[in-house]
C-alpha cells in the first residue's frame, strides 16, 4: 500500500478488494476546486453545518499576463467589471441627454479610460478581500493553489512557488468554470486580447476589433463604443446565437445606428503587429464565409469573444474516472449535479446543458450542499430563468424564444403579443422613438399561460426580475392584462 | 529591519506620518480618542487593541504600524469628518493596509485570525 504524508501526519491507507488504495480518514469533509461563483457559494453554505471544507483557487494568467484575486469569473472578468462599464457608457450618454433637459456645461465630455478602470479594480479588490474574510471567518480553508486529482479522493495542491500538498476529502466539487476560447490563428495568443485582459487594460484600448456575436462581444463592443472609441465587430454568421433572433438582430440595428460597425460573414485568419505600444496598431486579415474575398482593417486592439472553454481538461479527471464530454469539455451531471463518480460533484458554467449564469451557479451550489448536509430534497430548478444582456439597448429574457416556443408547441398554439415603446426618459432628449420593444409569448392550450417574456429597452434587467417570479407563478396572459401598469415607466408596457 | 510603531492623532497628522514612511508597507489601526485614565469613548476600540498588538509581531519587516486616534466622539459622528471623507472609514475601530482595499472593520478586529490574515498574506 502506498503512505502520502501530508506535512508532519502520516496518512494510513487502507487497500479495498484488492483495489486501489482509499484513504481511510480525510483531511477534509469537502474541497471545492475553484473559488467562484459556484465555489464559493457551496463552500460557505457547508461550513455553516460545520463541515471541513478547503477551496483551491488558482488563476492561469492569460497570454498578456493578467491574473485576478479569489472570487472567479464573474467578480473579476465578468459580470461585475463588466455592468460597472456599461454603466460609465451609459452616464456617458446621459451627460449628453442632460443638456436637453436644461443642464449646461460648456466643456465636451470625454472619457479617462485609467480613471474607471482604477476605480472598477479597487472596487474589485474590496470583493477579493471580502471573499478572503468571509472564508477565514467560516473557518474554510483557502489556499491560492492550483487543483488536480491524483488518485482516489486525493487532491495535489501547487502553490505560484511550485510547492506541492496532498490533500484526501470524502467529496468534491467541481467548480473550475471556463476560459475564453482562441481562434487558433498566427498572432491571437501575442496580440489579441479577451475579456480576461479588458477589465484591467492599463491603457485605453483605443480602436478596437471585438470578434465573435456572444453577449459577451456586444456588451463589450457596446460599453466602448459608447466610451467614445472607434468600435468595429466582426460576426462570423448570426449573433446571440441561442438568444431569441427576432431580439438580436434588434439589438445589432441599435447598435450599428449609434456608431458601432459590423463586419458580417468574416472571420480573421491573421493577426500582425504593425506597431507596439500602449496601445500597439496591429493588422488583422480576414477572409469571406462565403467566398474567397480576403480584407485587412487596421486596429489599435483586437478583443477575441468567440466563446468560453471549461476547465476540465488538465486537472486529473481522468485519474478518478469522471467522464467529460470530451467534445466540448463540459460535465454530465444528473439532476442533483453529481458526476458519473458518487462522491465527485460539479456546479457551474462546466455543467453540461445548464445555463452558465452566477445565480445558478449559486443557486446550485446551495441547495447541493444543504441535499448532502442538512437533509433537505430540494433540486436547483433552471427553467424559467430570467437573464439580462447590458448591450447599450439592454434586453432582459425569462422563458422560450420565439423559435423555440414554435419548436415545441407548434406556431398555432402560440400567441405573441408585442408592442414598440418610447420610454418617458427619452422624448425630451429626442431620442429613438421606436426601438424599444416587447413581446411575450402565450400558451394557447394552456389558459395563454406566459411561456416568454422578452423586453429591450433600458433598465431591462430590473424589469425582468418581477416578471421572472410572475412566470415561475405560472401568470396567464389576463392575468397579465388585469394588473394595473405603473406609469410613468417601461415596465406598464 | 523588523517593523516600527508610529502613532498620530487627528487626520493631518496621520496624513503626515503616512507620507514620511512612503514606500514602506503601512498598516493603520484607527481608534477613539481616550481619556485622562487612557480609555477609550469607543468600546469595540477597547476590545480590539490589545487583539491586534498581540498579532505585530506578524508584521513583514521594513512595515509601519501607524496607531492613530482619530478625534472625539463628536467628531467621529459628523458624517463629513476628513477620515469618513478621503479615508473613507465607516467606523471605529477599523485596521487597514494602507493603499489598499484590504480592511477590517468593528467586530472584524477582534478576531486574531483575521489581524493576521491581514498582516501576513498578500
Amino acid at each position: 500500500s502506498v503512505q502520502a504524508h501530508k506535512e508532519d501526519k502520516p496518512q494510513k491507507m487502507m487497500e479495498v478488494n484488492g483495489l486501489t488504495p482509499v484513504p481511510e480518514s480525510y483531511d477534509y469533509d469537502l474541497i471545492v476546486i475553484g473559488g467562484g461563483s459556484g465555489g464559493l457559494a457551496a463552500a460557505k453554505e457547508a461550513a455553516k453545518y460545520e463541515k471541513k471544507v478547503m477551496v483551491l483557487d488558482f488563476v492561469m494568467p492569460t497570454p498578456q499576463g493578467s491574473s485576478w484575486g479569489l472570487g472567479g469569473t464573474c467578480v473579476n472578468v465578468g459580470c461585475i467589471p463588466k455592468k460597472l462599464m456599461h454603466q460609465a457608457a451609459l452616464l456617458g450618454q446621459a451627460l449628453q441627454d442632460s443638456r436637453k433637459f436644461g443642464w449646461q456645461f460648456t466643456e465636451e465630455v470625454k472619457h479617462n479610460w485609467m480613471t474607471m478602470t482604477e476605480s472598477v479594480q479597487n472596487y474589485i479588490g474590496s470583493l477579493n478581500w471580502g471573499y478572503r474574510v468571509a472564508l477565514r471567518d467560516n473557518k474554510v480553508t483557502y489556499e491560492n493553489a492550483y487543483g488536480e486529482f491524483v488518485g482516489p479522493h486525493t487532491i495535489k495542491a501547487t502553490n505560484k512557488r511550485g510547492v506541492e500538498k496532498l490533500y484526501t476529502a470524502e467529496r468534491f466539487l467541481i467548480a473550475t468554470g471556463e476560459r475564453p476560447r482562441y481562434l487558433g490563428i498566427p498572432g491571437d495568443k501575442e496580440y489579441c486580447i479577451s475579456s480576461d485582459d479588458l477589465f484591467s487594460l492599463p491603457y485605453c484600448p483605443g480602436k478596437t476589433l471585438v470578434v465573435g456575436a456572444s453577449y459577451v462581444a456586444l456588451e463589450c463592443a457596446g460599453f466602448l463604443a459608447g466610451l467614445g472609441l472607434d468600435v468595429t465587430v466582426m460576426v462570423r454568421s448570426i449573433l446571440l446565437r441561442g438568444f431569441d433572433q427576432d431580439m438580436a438582430n434588434k439589438i445589432g440595428e441599435y447598435m450599428k445606428e449609434h456608431g458601432v460597425n459590423f463586419i458580417r460573414e468574416f472571420v480573421p485568419i491573421k493577426v500582425e503587429q504593425i506597431e507596439e505600444g500602449t496601445p500597439g496598431r496591429l493588422k488583422v486579415t480576414a477572409k469571406s464565409t462565403t467566398g474567397n474575398q480576403i480584407i485587412e482593417g487596421e486596429y489599435n486592439t483586437v478583443l477575441l469573444a468567440i466563446g468560453r472553454d471549461p476547465c476540465t481538461r488538465k486537472i486529473g479527471l481522468d485519474k478518478v474516472g469522471v467522464h467529460i464530454n470530451e467534445k466540448t469539455g463540459k460535465i454530465p451531471v444528473n439532476d442533483e449535479e453529481q458526476t458519473n463518480v458518487p462522491y465527485i460533484y460539479a456546479v457551474g458554467d462546466i455543467l453540461q446543458d445548464k445555463l452558465e449564469l452566477t445565480p445558478v451557479a449559486i443557486q446550485a451550489g446551495r441547495l447541493l450542499v444543504r441535499r448532502l448536509y442538512a437533509g433537505t430534497t430540494t433540486k436547483c430548478d433552471y427553467v424559467n430563468v430570467p437573464t439580462t444582456v447590458f448591450t447599450p439597448l439592454e434586453y432582459g429574457a425569462c422563458g422560450y424564444s420565439e423559435e423555440t416556443a414554435v419548436e415545441k408547441f407548434g406556431e398555432e398554439n402560440i400567441e405573441v403579443y408585442h408592442s414598440h415603446f418610447w420610454p418617458l426618459e427619452w422624448t425630451v432628449p429626442s431620442r429613438d422613438n421606436n426601438k424599444c420593444y416587447a413581446k411575450i409569448i402565450c400558451n394557447i392550450q394552456d389558459n395563454e399561460r406566459v411561456i416568454g417574456f422578452h423586453i429591450l429597452g433600458p433598465n431591462a434587467g430590473e424589469v425582468t426580475q418581477g416578471f421572472a417570479a410572475a412566470i415561475k407563478c405560472g401568470m396567464t396572459k389576463e392575468q397579465l392584462d388585469n394588473t394595473v401598469g405603473i406609469h410613468p415607466v417601461c415596465a406598464e408596457v | 529591519m523588523g517593523w516600527e510603531e508610529a502613532q498620530a492623532r487627528g487626520y493631518e497628522e496621520f496624513v503626515r506620518t503616512a507620507q514620511r514612511y512612503h514606500g514602506r508597507p503601512i498598516f493603520a489601526l484607527f481608534c477613539g480618542d481616550k481619556d485622562a485614565e487612557g480609555r477609550s469613548w469607543c468600546p469595540d476600540c477597547v476590545t480590539a487593541e490589545p487583539v491586534v498588538r498581540k498579532e505585530l509581531h506578524n508584521l513583514p519587516d521594513e512595515s509601519v504600524f501607524i496607531y492613530c486616534l482619530v478625534g472625539d466622539r463628536t467628531y467621529w459622528k459628523d458624517p463629513n469628518n476628513e477620515f469618513r471623507r478621503n479615508l473613507k472609514l465607516t467606523a471605529v475601530p477599523t485596521l487597514l493596509k494602507y493603499g489598499t482595499p484590504q480592511k477590517l472593520v468593528e467586530e472584524e478586529c477582534f478576531k486574531a485570525e483575521l489581524v493576521r490574515m491581514l498582516f501576513t498574506e498578500d
